[in-house]
């Protein structure tokens, strides 16, 4: 051991010596030193973030056409004969479902019914969602029914890609996709958010698919293990405007060894 | 020494200590926070803080325990090591921002407690790369937060050294466990050769410099003596400085033996306080002075100065010549020995 002529004693005033101050001074650059290349390191080695929003702080008044099948929406006109199903969901990571019982408590079926709801928007790649945090906040716009849209088949298909949940894809969180974001995908979807599958073709484009079992009902708990994770699905498509369903069969679900490679 | 329990015996040394630790945590998260919001804007505050606190923690992590061994090679290290504790729990307080703010998002207002969830929510425990790393980063903070709670002298003079020293080596634990965490978690989906590459130059930097110190360690325990009708041969006399100790082993314990005043003296080399090598102090007021906090003992009996209560083993000397010898079998701790004169 490399000794030295100085003893320092906590409590004994000047019995710090020059040459352990000087060691010490060398150690506190040293740490410095670590302490910048390290913050410069990993910070600038950072993955991108996408341009998601998620409006935490400002709440966004908008009217449409509620329908709930496979999953909580509402349809709104955005410009004449163009219209939006904005998927609707409930604070933290829960569905929409708690918040919507006070109206159904005075109206039990809301199918096709004009409503008000005021919340927070969630948006990116065209898509939207809407987070409700008070019931009061759902009311009735008119009780007359509204058409609700229309489901075309489209075909049967096979993709690859990764189950995530809207809410935090869409914008709460990022990066909201992948392992460190399992968990949290997971707690979502079992607390009634939607499960989507998320697709990106060679050209970095985007599809999106609300998926439900084969008779087109939601489905939560089941789909628990395979979040998260590149995948190829097997399924029935089906357009829904802007959207798009895939009724599938939990079990033909295939984990891809490979790394994910939406967005 | 204190004699009575303060939260903070505070000294000039430990403000100036405390100063760079604020100041460079400071540095690291504010740098953190500029650079991401210059190049990567889009990102969200709670992910910002996740990172920025997350990757401060691992790196005093890493500075916290190469202290340890760059102390045992280089004696002018000793009044980093001074200290260590306040640095210990100023990372649990980075881990714990860490921590919380991700419990919190990935595992909060949920339809389950979020700690069922840290180990519910990902079951694929069997493999590799898709294993719940977030579970190793929970018990990882369950380490440091018992480290950190019991990190006062109040706990040290109530468990005992040697409780407290083990509790405490469990750090090593927690590394093991936050460097699984970040190569099966963060590793997996943020890679960079870069970040990868600082940790296992940090990994290399501690494993090495610990490997470096039991290696030289290893020499003082393993070095054979003759025996002569009993008495072990510890050294020629002019091989022990004037107010300073040579470290001997005995029976597996080691032991300083100490010159001063014309006189030698024997006591058993771990400082009650926090395991401090005492054959490394040195006689400072007629007292053996720990170098690691300055605990003291009275050469001739191993107690500590009155109002201290605190006790060592004592061992018998003679010299034959110039050649000091030693009886390997101890006395009681505090057991006065009339001192070897020359």
């Amino acid at each position: 051991m490399k000794k030295n002529d100085e003893f320092y004693v906590p409590y004994i005033d000047g019995s710090l010596g020059k040459k352990t101050k000087a060691t010490l001074k060398k150690f506190t650059i040293g740490v410095f030193v670590i302490i910048i290349i390290g913050a410069l390191l990993f910070s600038f080695t950072q993955k991108p973030f996408k341009n998601s929003t998620f409006e935490l702080t400002s709440a966004t008044k908008i009217t449409g056409t509620f329908h709930e099948s496979p999953y909580p929406m509402l349809r709104v006109e955005i410009a004449k004969n163009t219209y939006k199903n904005i998927l609707l969901l409930g604070f933290g990571k829960s569905s929409v479902n708690p918040f919507l019982k006070k109206l159904q408590n005075e109206i039990k079926d809301l199918n096709g019914k004009t409503l008000h709801i005021e919340g927070n928007l969630i948006y990116y790649n065209g898509k939207t969602l809407i987070q409700i945090t008070d019931e009061e906040k759902v009311t009735l716009a008119n009780t007359s029914k509204t058409e609700k849209p229309l489901k075309e088949l489209v075909s049967k298909m096979t993709l690859q890609g990764e189950i995530i949940d809207p809410k935090c894809y869409f914008g709460v969180m990022k990066p909201g996709k992948g392992k460190i974001h399992r968990s949290c995908a997971v707690r979502c979807i079992s607390g009634g958010i939607p499960p989507v599958l998320a697709t990106t073709d060679k050209n970095n484009m985007s599809q999106y698919f609300l998926l439900t079992d084969l008779k087109g009902n939601p489905i939560n708990s089941d789909i628990l293990p395979y979040i998260g994770k590149p995948s190829e699905i097997t399924g029935i498509v089906e357009k829904m405007e802007d959207w798009f369903i895939m009724k599938i069969n939990i079990s033909g679900i295939k984990e891809l060894n490979k790394k994910s490679s939406i967005y | 020494m204190g004699l009575d329990y303060q939260l903070v015996l505070w000294n000039k040394h430990k403000k100036t200590y405390d100063k760079i630790i604020v100041f460079s945590m400071l540095l690291y998260v504010i740098l953190f926070a500029i650079v991401t919001l210059a190049f990567n804007s889009e990102t969200s505050a709670e992910t910002l803080i996740i990172r920025a606190f997350g990757s401060l923690a691992i790196i005093m992590l890493h500075i916290i325990l190469i202290i340890g061994p760059l102390a045992r090679l280089n004696t002018n290290f000793l009044p980093i090591l001074y200290n260590r504790r306040h640095l210990g729990v100023s990372m649990f307080i980075a881990a714990l921002i860490h921590g919380g703010f991700s419990i919190f998002q990935f595992h909060a207002l949920g339809d389950t407690n979020p700690v069922y969830s840290i180990f519910t929510s990902n079951m694929d425990y069997g493999s590799l790369t898709n294993f719940p790393f977030q579970v190793l980063g929970f018990l990882a903070l369950l380490i440091l937060f018992v480290m950190a709670s019991t990190s006062h002298d109040f706990f040290l003079g109530n468990l005992s050294a040697k409780v407290w020293k083990r509790l405490h080596m469990m750090v090593y634990f927690a590394y093991a466990l936050i460097i699984a965490h970040v190569f099966l978690g963060a590793f997996q989906q943020e890679t960079s050769l870069f970040t990868i590459g600082i940790l296992i130059i940090g990994f290399i930097a501690v494993a090495s410099l610990h490997l470096i110190t039991a290696f030289k360690e290893r020499k003082i325990d393993t070095t054979k003596a003759n025996e002569k009708e009993g008495w072990l041969e510890v050294c020629d006399i002019s091989e022990i400085e004037e107010d300073r100790a040579k470290i001997f082993t005995v029976e597996n314990e080691r032991v300083a033996v100490f010159k001063y005043d014309g006189k030698l003296s024997a006591i058993h080399n771990v400082c009650k306080h926090q395991g401090g090598p005492l054959g490394e102090g040195k006689i400072i007021d007629g007292c053996i002075t720990c170098p690691w906090h300055g605990y003291q003992y009275l050469p001739n009996n191993g107690q500590s100065p009155p109002p201290f209560t605190e006790k060592v083993a004592t061992y018998e000397l003679k010299l034959d010549g110039k050649t000091v010898y030693i009886n390997p079998k101890a006395f009681d701790e505090g057991t006065e020995v009339k001192p070897c004169k020359y």
